[in-house]
C-alpha cells in the first residue's frame, strides 16, 4: 500500500483505514489485534508507537498522500500535551488540509 | 583532606555510581556524606560515610513522597512525552521543594568543600549556588544531547521554563540554567559509547565505576555445575508491576532451549521455574557477570555498565524513560540487540538470543566497548577529577 497513488479529496472516513492499514504494517498485526483502533486512538498513548515507528508510519503517510505532507515536522512543532492527547482524528485532519 | 556531599535521588541505579566513587575518595582519607529523601540500606554505605535524610524537615511531605515513588511504576504504561512530564513535573522539582529545607541544614552542619549533586537532583545545585559553595554533577546515564524528544522547540522551551521558574522559587534569577553544573559534570560511560564526540569540556566520561559494598551470596556452586550458556536477566531495582508478565515471555522463549537463565527477580512471582532458570531477589551482579555469555536487560544504567565492562552482547528490552536512548547506542555500537518490550515477540526473543550467542561480531563489539571503558578510568579518573576540582575551587575563593 505503499505506492504513491493520486488521492484527489479524499474525506477523513476515507483516510483513516488507509491509517490503520499503515499502522498495522508498522506495529504487526498480532499488537494490532488487542487494539480498538478508531479516530479517537491517541498515538502514543493507546497506540504506544515510540519515535522509530512513528518515522516509519511518517514514510508510509509520505509515500501514498504525498510528500508535501511534513508529518515530523509537523509533529515537532506541538507542545507536550498536544503530543499527548493527539489522536487519529487529528492526524486525518492534517492530511486532508495538506491535500 | 575535603569535604564532599553527594546529593542523590531516591533511585539506586544514580545511587550506586556516587556510593563507588565516594568509597575511593573515602579511601583517599577524605571526608563522605550522602543527603537523600529516603534512608538506604546500610550495607550499601561505605564504610566511614554517612547517608543522611533530613527526617525532621522531610515528614510533613511523606505521604507525598511515597505517592510519587509509586507513580514511578505508571512509567512503562505511558507515552514518551507523558514520562517526560512525570519526570521533570511530577517528580525532579517536588522532590527538589521537600528536601530544600533540611539539605541547607545538613549543608551548614557538614560544612562541604564540593556539593555532588545528581543531575536530576535540582536541589544539590541550586543550594550550592545560594551558599557559594562549587557543585559537581554526576551523570549516571549517556547524555541524551540533542534528543528527540527535546529537539522540539516547544517541548525544550517547556523544560527550561521550568527549571528556571523553580530556581526563581529558590531566590536565583539568572537566565541560565544552573541545576547542572557546568564546571564539572562526570558521566558514568565513555565518550565513544554514548555517542557525542563533541560534549562541552566540562563534561568527563569517566567510565564505570565499582567498588560500593556488594556482599550478597549466592549459590556459586549451582552455576559451576552449569554447562550450557548462561543469560543474566535483570529488570533492576524498579518496575516492579511488569515482572510476572515480562518473566512469563521469558520462561515461554527459554524453559526448553538449551541455556540458562540467572534472573535478578524475586522468585515469589511464579510457584515454579523451569530447571534452567537460576533466580534469586538480589544478586552479587558484578562478580555473576564475569561468569555470564550474554546479557538480557531493559536498559536500566548500571547492569548496561556491568554488561559492557565484562565485553558480553546484551540482547535490550527497553521499557521507558532513557532506555530507549541506550537501546540506539547499543545498536549504533553493534554491542547488542534491541526488542521493544511493548512489543516483545516470544520468537524474537529466541532467535535474537541465539544470534548473540552465536554470531560473534557482537562480543567483539562489546568487547570494543569494554576498552573505551577501560581507557575512561574509572574511579580513579573520578577521584583525580574531583580532588583537583576541589584544590582550584579553593584557590578562587582566597
Amino acid at each position: 500500500m505503499d505506492q504513491l497513488t493520486q488521492p484527489a479529496k479524499l474525506s477523513e472516513a476515507e483516510i483513516l483505514p488507509v491509517l490503520k492499514q499503515f499502522i498495522t504494517e508498522v506495529i504487526g498485526e498480532e499488537f494490532v489485534e488487542d487494539l480498538d483502533i478508531t479516530a479517537a486512538s491517541s498515538f502514543t498513548k493507546d497506540l504506544e508507537m515510540d519515535s522509530i515507528e512513528i518515522v516509519a508510519f511518517s514514510e508510509k503517510v509520505k509515500n501514498y498522500f504525498g510528500k508535501d505532507i511534513d508529518f515530523t515536522g509537523w509533529l515537532s512543532n506541538m507542545d507536550l500535551d498536544q503530543i499527548i492527547s493527539l489522536n487519529l482524528g487529528d492526524i486525518t485532519k492534517y492530511i486532508q488540509s495538506c491535500l | 583532606m575535603k569535604k564532599y556531599l553527594f546529593v542523590v535521588p531516591p533511585f539506586f541505579g544514580h545511587i550506586s555510581p556516587t556510593l563507588s566513587v565516594g568509597a575511593s575518595l573515602l579511601a583517599r582519607g577524605h571526608k563522605v556524606a550522602w543527603a537523600g529523601i529516603q534512608e538506604i540500606a546500610a550495607k550499601h554505605v561505605p564504610a566511614g560515610g554517612e547517608f543522611i535524610v533530613p527526617h525532621a524537615e522531610l515528614e510533613e511531605h511523606l505521604p507525598e513522597i511515597q505517592r510519587i515513588l509509586k507513580r514511578q511504576d505508571d512509567g512503562p504504561h505511558i507515552s514518551g512525552a507523558e514520562t517526560l512530564k512525570l519526570a521533570l513535573e511530577e517528580t525532579y522539582m517536588p522532590f527538589c521543594r521537600f528536601i530544600m529545607k533540611g539539605l541547607e541544614r545538613i549543608v551548614d552542619e557538614f560544612q562541604p568543600d564540593v556539593i555532588v549533586s545528581d543531575c536530576i537532583t535540582f536541589a544539590g545545585a541550586i543550594c550550592a549556588y545560594n551558599k557559594g559553595i562549587p557543585c559537581v554533577t554526576t551523570t549516571p546515564v549517556p547524555p541524551d544531547v540533542g534528543g528527540d524528544a527535546m529537539s522540539a522547540p516547544k517541548v525544550h522551551a517547556w523544560w527550561v521554563h521550568n527549571i528556571l521558574s523553580l530556581q526563581q522559587e529558590f531566590g536565583i534569577y539568572t537566565p541560565q540554567a544552573i541545576v547542572n553544573s557546568n564546571q564539572l559534570n562526570l558521566v558514568f560511560t565513555s565518550q565513544t559509547f554514548a555517542n557525542v564526540p563533541n560534549a562541552p569540556a566540562h563534561m568527563k566520561f569517566v567510565g564505570p565505576v565499582k567498588g560500593r559494598p556488594n556482599e550478597t551470596p549466592f549459590d556459586w556452586e549451582r552455576l559451576r555445575k552449569v554447562t550450557t550458556p548462561k543469560v543474566y536477566v535483570s529488570l533492576g531495582t524498579l518496575l516492579v508491576d511488569i515482572r510476572k508478565e515480562f518473566f512469563s515471555k521469558l520462561i515461554e522463549a527459554f524453559a526448553d532451549q538449551p541455556l540458562t537463565i540467572i534472573a535478578a527477580t524475586s522468585p515469589d512471582i511464579f510457584k515454579t521455574w523451569p530447571d534452567n532458570f537460576i533466580v534469586q531477589g538480589f544478586v552479587p551482579q558484578s562478580e555473576l557477570m564475569a561468569e555470564m555469555d550474554a546479557v538480557i536487560c531493559h536498559g536500566g544504567f548500571n547492569t548496561v555498565n556491568d554488561t559492557f565492562v565484562n565485553g558480553l552482547p546484551m540482547l535490550i528490552t527497553p521499557i521507558a524513560y532513557d532506555h530507549f536512548h541506550t537501546a540506539s547506542l547499543i545498536e549504533k555500537a553493534g554491542c547488542g540487540i534491541k526488542l521493544r518490550y511493548k512489543r516483545l515477540r516470544v520468537n524474537d526473543l529466541k532467535t535474537s538470543m541465539w544470534e548473540l550467542l552465536n554470531n560473534p561480531q557482537y562480543r567483539s563489539a562489546a568487547q570494543r566497548i569494554r576498552e573505551t571503558f577501560v581507557q575512561a578510568g574509572g574511579n580513579d579518573k573520578a577521584v583525580e577529577y574531583l580532588e583537583s576540582f576541589a584544590a582550584e575551587a579553593k584557590m578562587v575563593a582566597f
